[in-house]
């Protein structure tokens, strides 16, 4: 069995999708999202094996999504739209297969067998999204969408991803792992991202370990291991 | 008694006269706008024949004559001027002397001096700029008046023995002041109610000129700009050979053509009291001059004096004015008077016309927008995969929403020139949102709150729909949370306002670009009722985003 996400922001898009999948009998649908967050959180909650994903949703498309999950843990990507002007972006973004709404049956076993097939040759699928330009965050029940230019730092905590602004910090899905790969933020602790365009200062301590200032005066830890990196990179 | 009977007879001869020459051509003289001096010759003549003619028509009293010989030389002075007054009054007056008689150097002395007053009124009136009086019956009565009433005392004053004189003119004083008098004004009568006439004819036939132009002239097809208000202006100068031309929108001069030119320069703010009213009555303000005359606002040294305003409109709007002028020394023609009435007509019609010409351009562009509507893939394929989910869990429900389904697109079928009533254009909206209700089950509130009294306004069909579907597809479909929608149609102040509303505060700019939804409403809306209506944006970002449309009540109801 196949564990399957939806993503759709049509409730009735979902439910159909859902009993479809069920009849085929080869999936099991691991949650259903109503947009590209809720997308995110569930995908490193569940790491589904396949994604249904629509291609038409509020504030963060499904293309736009794609480059915001995880590399590790990218599923495999089934756009799933009601009108075909996507389709060629969609084989460009390493889809696996692309379906019309409302969906045939027939079609549906089709891409069953290429998934079959992928999993088959574990043939992992790669997609190698564009730079996170913006960060999606969550702020008092809204989407925010924040410059990453404007970020000091990231921090990852108990609670989950925050992104630290002059302005204040948000609360995001993205994990640390894949800001630090689609961002110029630069990891300085194993919990920290730093930006280095909003450093004040670095304040070298004893034990190889250092702490920056941030243009706002927030204080970021710098741990040894990556302060030899920091040297590296900034040439001190 | 005889005599004054016999000089009836006389007067009446001279109103055959008059009659006949007003038929010929040589009346001509008198029509044209300027005298010439070919014309002149020709009123010399016409009038002297009329002044010997006098004395020969005249009875035999007392070694002198009775007669009606004043007459012609007091109308060429009273039309032609203290020259040509004076001249007729010689000729008639060297005549009378030729013959003889005791009498005849007084009287030739007062026939020339018939003439000089005449002229004396003609110059008064011109100076006064009340030369359309010149052909005053009136004024004709008081000049034959006048000039009779001297020749008597000429005949007293001059002629000897003094006895015989007094004789004379006892006998024929009220006779000749009689006669002459009104055979002056009857003369003069005629000839303004022929000069009227042609005034008219000329009115007529150039109205119909104009008829014909309207149809060939395309100056007007964008609209009035610079360019083709000089174009106009100078047309009409041309055409009408008044001072000056003025074409003006509701706020300043677009052009100006003739005297005066140095100073009414084209920008100018509107200043005069017959402008200002034209535009704010819509209707024709005419100062002819004299007492009733215009003042030139920009400069002392104007010679404009008198000025007709007619102003240009599109249906009821004033959109500006056109203005014709005529300096002090010249009369504002009746011919020209209506003339500028009738090109004013002309050109709001082609204002119209190019109001039409763009509304069929809109119309187009709307069509090719409704024809998009029409196969708006996303909404119909994501409707009918709702539709099919539904059919699983609630099959009257799923009935429902087709039943909508096909309303939504039957009404969008409608042409895009058709009217419909608030009520139609709302049935079309609730389809659409029934269905949107249902893709968003959850997260979608619609609120829907119109006063009934409006339900049978008209409007142009697809009013409303662009807008609620624009709310949808630039507003509420981008946000995450909960949508809400409120459409709401009340009345204030004479006016009916729809207001359709959206949490997602969501406004591009280009929404109200040209050929853009909102846009083409607007421009469609316009159109319509006029330019107090319209769509107006609202918005407040990730609030609120509110579109007005405003609508006139009075006359469009059903």
């Amino acid at each position: 069995m196949m564990r399957a996400l939806i993503v759709d922001d049509e409730i009735y898009a979902r439910q159909e999708m859902e009993a479809m999948l069920n009849e085929t009998g080869e999936f099991l649908v691991a949650g259903k999202c109503a947009n590209a967050l809720e997308a995110i959180r569930a995908i490193n909650k569940e790491r589904p094996d396949v994604l249904f994903l629509d291609v038409q949703m509020p504030v963060i498309n499904g293309f736009e999504m794609l480059g915001l999950i995880d590399e590790r843990l990218m599923p495999a990507v089934v756009f799933v739209t009601a009108y075909d002007e996507y389709a060629l972006k969609a084989f460009e973004e390493n889809a696996l297969d692309y379906l019309l709404k409302p969906v045939e049956k027939e079609r549906l076993l089709k891409t069953v067998e290429k998934l079959k097939k992928r999993f088959a040759e574990d043939d992992k699928p790669v997609f190698t999204g564009p730079e996170i330009k913006k960060i999606p965050c969550i702020h008092s029940a809204k989407i925010k969408l924040i410059n990453t230019a404007d970020v000091e730092y990231v921090r990852s905590g108990e609670g989950g991803v925050y992104v630290i602004c002059a302005n204040g910090e948000f609360y995001t899905e993205l994990t640390l792992q894949i800001l630090e790969n689609k961002t110029n933020l630069l990891r300085c602790h194993k919990q920290f991202l730093i930006n280095i365009d909003l450093v004040d200062e670095i304040l070298l301590r004893e034990n190889m370990v250092a702490e920056i200032k941030t243009k706002s005066g927030r204080v970021v830890p710098v741990s040894r291991r990556y302060l030899r990196m920091l040297r590296e990179r900034l040439h001190f | 008694m005889e005599i004054l009977f016999r000089m009836t007879q006389a007067m009446s001869v001279f109103v055959v006269i008059a009659y006949i020459y007003c038929k010929s051509p040589l009346f001509k003289s008198l029509t044209a706008e300027a005298i010439t001096a070919r014309d002149r010759l020709y009123l010399y003549g016409v009038f002297s024949c009329l002044s010997i003619l006098g004395t020969y028509l005249g009875t035999p009293v007392h070694d002198a004559i009775a007669n009606t010989r004043a007459i012609g030389p007091v109308l060429a002075g009273i039309i032609g001027g203290p020259i040509l007054g004076t001249a007729v009054g010689l000729t008639g007056g060297l005549h009378r002397y030729s013959l003889g008689g005791f009498t005849a150097f007084s009287c030739g002395l007062a026939t020339t001096l018939a003439g000089m007053i005449g002229g004396a009124i003609h110059w008064h009136l011109s100076r006064q700029n009340r030369s359309e009086q010149m052909f005053d019956p009136k004024i004709a009565f008081l000049a034959a008046f006048g000039a009779e009433i001297l020749e008597m005392t000429v005949i007293l004053l001059i002629s000897r023995p003094y006895d015989h004189a007094i004789t004379l003119v006892k006998v024929i004083a009220v006779p000749m002041i009689a006669s002459n008098a009104a055979g002056a004004t009857l003369f003069m009568s005629i000839i303004r109610d022929q000069k009227n006439m042609a005034d008219r004819i000329a009115a007529v036939s150039s109205a119909k000129a104009f008829k014909i132009a309207e149809r060939t002239l395309n100056i007007l097809a964008k609209g009035i700009t610079g360019e083709s208000a000089v174009a106009l202006a100078k047309i009409i100068h041309h055409e009408t050979g008044v001072g000056s031309v003025a074409i003006t929108d509701k706020e300043k001069v677009l052009a100006f053509v003739g005297q005066g030119m140095d100073h009414h320069q084209p920008g100018i703010q509107l200043a005069s009291p017959f402008s200002l009213m034209a535009i704010q009555e819509n209707r024709v303000m005419f100062a002819a001059g004299g007492h009733d005359r215009y003042t030139c606002p920009l400069s002392d040294t104007c010679p404009l004096t008198s000025v007709l305003v007619v102003p240009l409109h599109i249906d009821n709007d004033v959109i500006g004015t056109i203005q014709l002028f005529e300096p002090k020394n010249r009369r504002f023609l009746n011919m020209n008077k209506t003339l500028g009435e009738g090109i004013a007509r002309l050109l709001s019609n082609q204002l119209l016309q190019a109001r039409y010409e763009m509304q069929k351009n809109l119309l187009v562009q709307s069509e090719l927008k409704l024809l998009q509507a029409q196969v708006n893939p996303h909404f119909l394929f994501n409707s009918l995969n709702t539709i099919i989910a539904v059919l699983r869990i609630d099959a009257v429900r799923c009935k429902d929403l087709l039943i909508h389904l096909s309303n939504f697109f039957r009404k969008n079928l409608k042409r895009a020139n058709d009217l419909s009533t608030l009520a139609e254009e709302l049935d079309q909206v609730n389809s659409y949102l029934q269905i949107e209700k249902a893709r968003f089950d959850d997260r979608l509130m619609v609120d829907i709150d119109i006063d009934p009294s409006l339900l049978k306004m008209i409007l142009p069909t697809f009013t409303l729909q662009p807008l609620v579907e624009n709310a949808f597809k630039h507003g509420i479909s981008h946000t995450m949370g909960q949508g809400i929608a409120r459409i709401k149609a009340f009345r204030t102040d004479g006016r009916a306002f729809i207001e359709i509303e959206d949490n997602a505060g969501v406004f591009h700019e280009k929404e109200m670009d040209e050929g853009h939804g909102i846009k083409i409403v607007d421009k469609r809306l316009k159109g319509h009722f006029g330019s107090d209506s319209g769509v107006s944006i609202f918005c407040v970002p990730n609030e609120v985003t509110r579109v007005t449309v405003t609508l006139p009540l009075e006359t469009k109801t059903s």
